[in-house]
């Protein structure tokens, strides 16, 4: 039996945590408390030792409105260098959301994606320095986001869209900001009879063909991904990828224009 | 790199299951590549089974013995593998096989690599598929091809992918055209010098007909050659796509627009003759099936098209059915074999007949039915080239009352053809063909019908209805000199799978009714069957491994009868859907 001292006191350490995060970033223990958290670093971070910093930034909403569209923010810029970024939701039954190699870009991605239940959703940014340094936060769901059909995938028509792609640059003195949408159903394959189908690929080009920034993405990301990239200023930026039927995503974008040309 | 780590994941996944059964045995290198020599060399090597036709001639005839007529009723069940999900029925594929690895299509456009020793899944592909796919005979797939590290198939959306071997990864992938013209592709494709070819489905709509030939490493297209006259053909030199010629000659047997919907899709595998270095492509019906609307022999319809793999032009060209106004087809594979110093091909048309070729030329060396009722033709002539025709047509449209619909007639064979796709096999050792027959008429009438895309572009009326009480199928001994038929085997239901011979004095093929069966190669005494649980309509593969002789057929009933036989129908609705993978070897006791 625990003495109310030691159960006040375990309270205290507890809520330290959530208010003081410095505290978990030399402690080592996970500040979101998630039973998968181990799983989670072994599995998609090799097992390195990590450490939890609040300069890696994961906005969300406290509640997914939508389960099949929860809106994701990670800004890991405070690191400085940051060679990949690693995306996932742990209590998803697929927990890999993405994964970005900056390269030329900043540290920050911008998507949505599906939840299949109250879930941790955590960057891991590999700094300059070698170690992962992670941050998250949690998201509450009603559930059923990843093993529900996707609207596209109701509507009979939704193969005659796909890989269509809309978007749009903003520059500034020094980057490029590039928001875009591909028509793609994302199938997680959770669903009975429709076999998983995603973008799992994109480059992202200049003019000259120079590799400006590097995403993998994976079944969790929401139908139809919209991606926002901060690119280092160019005057027009080319995506390529496929996804993993081959199915070619090919798209260029020109500063001030909506439209795409392909 | 994220992509590479991505890889990484699978290919550790797909090591840590063929850890398992490392224990056990060797299961083959992680980098084995499968050359062009070896494909060439297919028929007679016995390890591995590294095309359609289990060699390209597609003699699906095995030089193993070790089953053989003595020892066949020892043959058990060494694993099964079930193709899983929701999607059963139509399982018609033939396996390929190398290095302990064998790879099969499924129905749906799905396929699966399998450790041969194990029967465990290495990883699977599931392509997805739109909504809108226009599959005419049923969500089937036949095959794989094997080339270098890849494995390429063809899906009901007119794709080609090409997957790595070990993580079944998208390596290239290529779009053969629009499924909602109608094109589809269902076909196991041919690699030809370091080319993979592959033609088209969709012959109900109206889609042209064409071979492609593509380099097998990267899905570049290397040449076209459409199958219906007034097509243009296409070459690439480098990237440059260059015109190559018409296909025969605008106008010359086919009326003023008609050719430019003229069908005759290439929907079946081609075969491949090393000997005189030709591509052998079957036809398939010129449409709309109602032949009044286009007088003349429609070329190059319901023929067999002899192709140069090097130029993509035509060297010649057989028909069998000019102006075909019954769907007859000419897809039919043509077989190589070799009669002393004749090079000789034989073909087995849904027209009913049984045709030898001189495969170097083309031209007709015999014909002769290979079922016992052929209604439209009363023969071959063997100068000419050309059927002997009845008069047997149904009734033009336009000359009827209402101007709706036109005589009905009864014709024998039916449609769906005194032998359809399912190949058959060649024994060097008796000389003989395995023909899978099916014995059935049809009541047939013309409607009119005019062209639109994604439409069915038939202008005609059908009811298929069996010939006998007691059986369709026939599997039948055809001496391909004589014209004999040495032994026959009746069958109940429609055969409708492929059939497979061995130097082991064998013939194996299954039953809509689930057996697999072997034969007695020159009596066609029965001399072993097992019940597979689904109807059988794919295509037995044997090899050999770790000194044992190994067979496998995918089972699961499916394909165009249930979906178009009509009065079979009584004959085949008890038969239920299944979806699986059977390996056999001999009894250890």
């Amino acid at each position: 039996m625990k003495s109310i001292g030691q159960h006040l006191f375990l309270s205290c350490v507890f809520l330290c945590c959530l208010v003081n995060p410095s505290y978990a970033q030399q402690g080592q223990t996970d500040p979101l408390n998630s039973p998968m958290w181990e799983d989670m670093r072994r599995s998609l971070l090799g097992g390195a030792a990590v450490v939890f910093d609040d300069r890696v930034q994961v906005l969300a909403p406290v509640d997914a409105e939508d389960s099949m569209n929860v809106p994701v923010l990670v800004d890991a810029s405070a690191l400085g260098e940051v060679s990949k970024i690693v995306v996932f939701a742990e209590l998803n039954p697929i927990h890999k959301v993405l994964e970005l190699e900056p390269l030329q870009a900043k540290p920050i991605i911008g998507f949505r994606i599906k939840v299949q239940q109250a879930t941790p959703v955590r960057a891991a940014a590999l700094a300059g320095d070698g170690r992962w340094y992670v941050g998250g936060r949690i998201v509450d769901a009603a559930g059923g986001g990843c093993t529900l059909p996707s609207i596209g995938s109701e509507n009979s028509d939704w193969a005659s869209r796909m890989g269509e792609v809309a978007g749009r640059l903003w520059s500034n003195q020094d980057s490029t900001r590039l928001r875009m949408r591909v028509m793609h159903p994302m199938d997680t394959g959770l669903v009975p009879g429709i076999p998983a189908f995603y973008i799992d690929h994109l480059e992202f080009h200049d003019a000259n063909g120079e590799i400006l920034s590097r995403l993998s993405l994976h079944e969790p990301v929401s139908e139809n991904p919209v991606l926002t990239l901060d690119l280092p200023r160019r005057d027009s930026v080319t995506v390529v990828g496929a996804d993993n039927n081959g199915n070619p995503v090919n798209a260029r974008f020109l500063p001030g224009k909506h439209e795409v040309e392909k | 790199m994220m992509i590479s780590l991505h890889r990484k994941r699978v290919l550790l996944k797909a090591v840590a299951i063929s850890g398992i059964s490392a224990a056990v045995t060797f299961t083959g290198t992680a980098n084995a590549r499968t050359t062009q020599a070896e494909i060439d060399g297919d028929a007679a090597s016995t390890q591995d089974v590294l095309s359609w036709g289990m060699g390209q001639q597609g003699q699906r005839y095995s030089p193993l013995k070790k089953i053989n007529t003595d020892n066949v009723k020892k043959l058990v069940p060494a694993w099964s593998f079930s193709f899983g999900g929701e999607k059963q029925r139509g399982q018609e594929a033939q396996p390929v096989i190398k290095d302990g690895k064998m790879f099969v299509t499924a129905s749906y456009s799905r396929l699966y690599a399998i450790d041969t020793k194990t029967g465990q899944e290495l990883w699977q592909y599931d392509h997805r598929l739109p909504d809108g796919i226009l599959p005419c005979c049923d969500v089937v797939n036949r095959g794989a091809a094997l080339y270098d590290d890849l494995v390429i198939f063809g899906t009901l959306d007119a794709r080609i992918i090409a997957l790595h071997q070990d993580t079944g990864k998208v390596v290239w992938r290529a779009k053969i055209d629009d499924y909602k013209a109608g094109y589809s592709f269902t076909a196991a494709p041919l690699i030809v010098k370091d080319m993979v070819i592959t033609g088209v489905s969709g012959g109900e709509f109206g889609v042209i007909g064409r071979v492609e030939a593509r380099d097998a490493k990267t899905g570049k297209l290397r040449w076209i050659r459409p199958s219906v006259e007034g097509h243009m053909g296409h070459i690439w030199k480098g990237d440059k796509k260059m015109e190559n010629g018409i296909t025969g000659k605008t106008n010359a047997t086919w009326p003023g627009d008609m050719w430019k919907t003229g069908g005759a899709a290439t929907w079946q595998g081609g075969t491949y003759d090393h000997e005189t270095d030709l591509i052998f492509y079957g036809t398939g019906n010129p449409a709309p099936w109602n032949a009044h609307l286009r007088p003349g022999d429609n070329l190059y319809s319901t023929s067999t098209l002899a192709i140069d793999p090097d130029t993509g032009k035509i060297v010649w060209h057989y028909q069998y059915t000019p102006n075909d106004g019954w769907d007859y087809d000419g897809v039919n594979e043509l077989v190589s074999f070799n009669s002393g110093s004749d090079k000789l091909a034989g073909h087995a048309d849904r027209n009913g007949f049984f045709y030898v070729l001189d495969r170097t030329n083309g031209k007709l060396k015999n014909a002769f039915p290979f079922v016992n009722r052929i209604d439209w033709a009363k023969g071959v002539d063997l100068k000419t080239g050309r059927p002997l025709e009845t008069g047997v047509r149904p009734g033009d449209p336009t000359k009827s009352k209402d101007g709706k619909k036109g005589d009905v007639v009864f014709v024998a064979p039916s449609f769906l053809g005194a032998k359809n796709w399912m190949p058959m096999a060649y024994s060097p050792d008796t000389e003989l063909f395995y023909v899978p027959a099916n014995e059935w008429g049809m009541d047939l009438w013309n409607e009119p019908i005019t062209y639109k895309k994604g439409a069915a572009y038939l202008g005609a009326g059908f009811t298929i209805k069996p010939l006998n009480d007691d059986y369709i199928g026939a599997l039948r001994a055809v001496n391909p000199k004589t014209g004999k038929i040495v032994w026959e085997y009746k069958n109940n239901a429609p055969l409708w799978g492929g059939v497979m011979t061995t130097a082991g004095g064998l013939v194996f093929t299954g039953t809509p009714e689930g057996y697999l069966k072997a034969f007695d190669a020159k009596t066609g005494d029965e001399l072993w069957k097992f019940q597979t649980g689904s109807g059988v309509v794919g295509c037995p593969v044997t090899w050999e491994q770790d000194g044992e002789q190994y067979i496998a057929v995918p089972s699961g009933w499916g394909g165009a009868v249930p979906l178009w036989g009509g009065d079979v129908a009584k004959k085949v609705k008890y038969l239920n859907q299944g979806g699986s993978l059977w390996v056999f070897k001999l009894s250890d006791v």
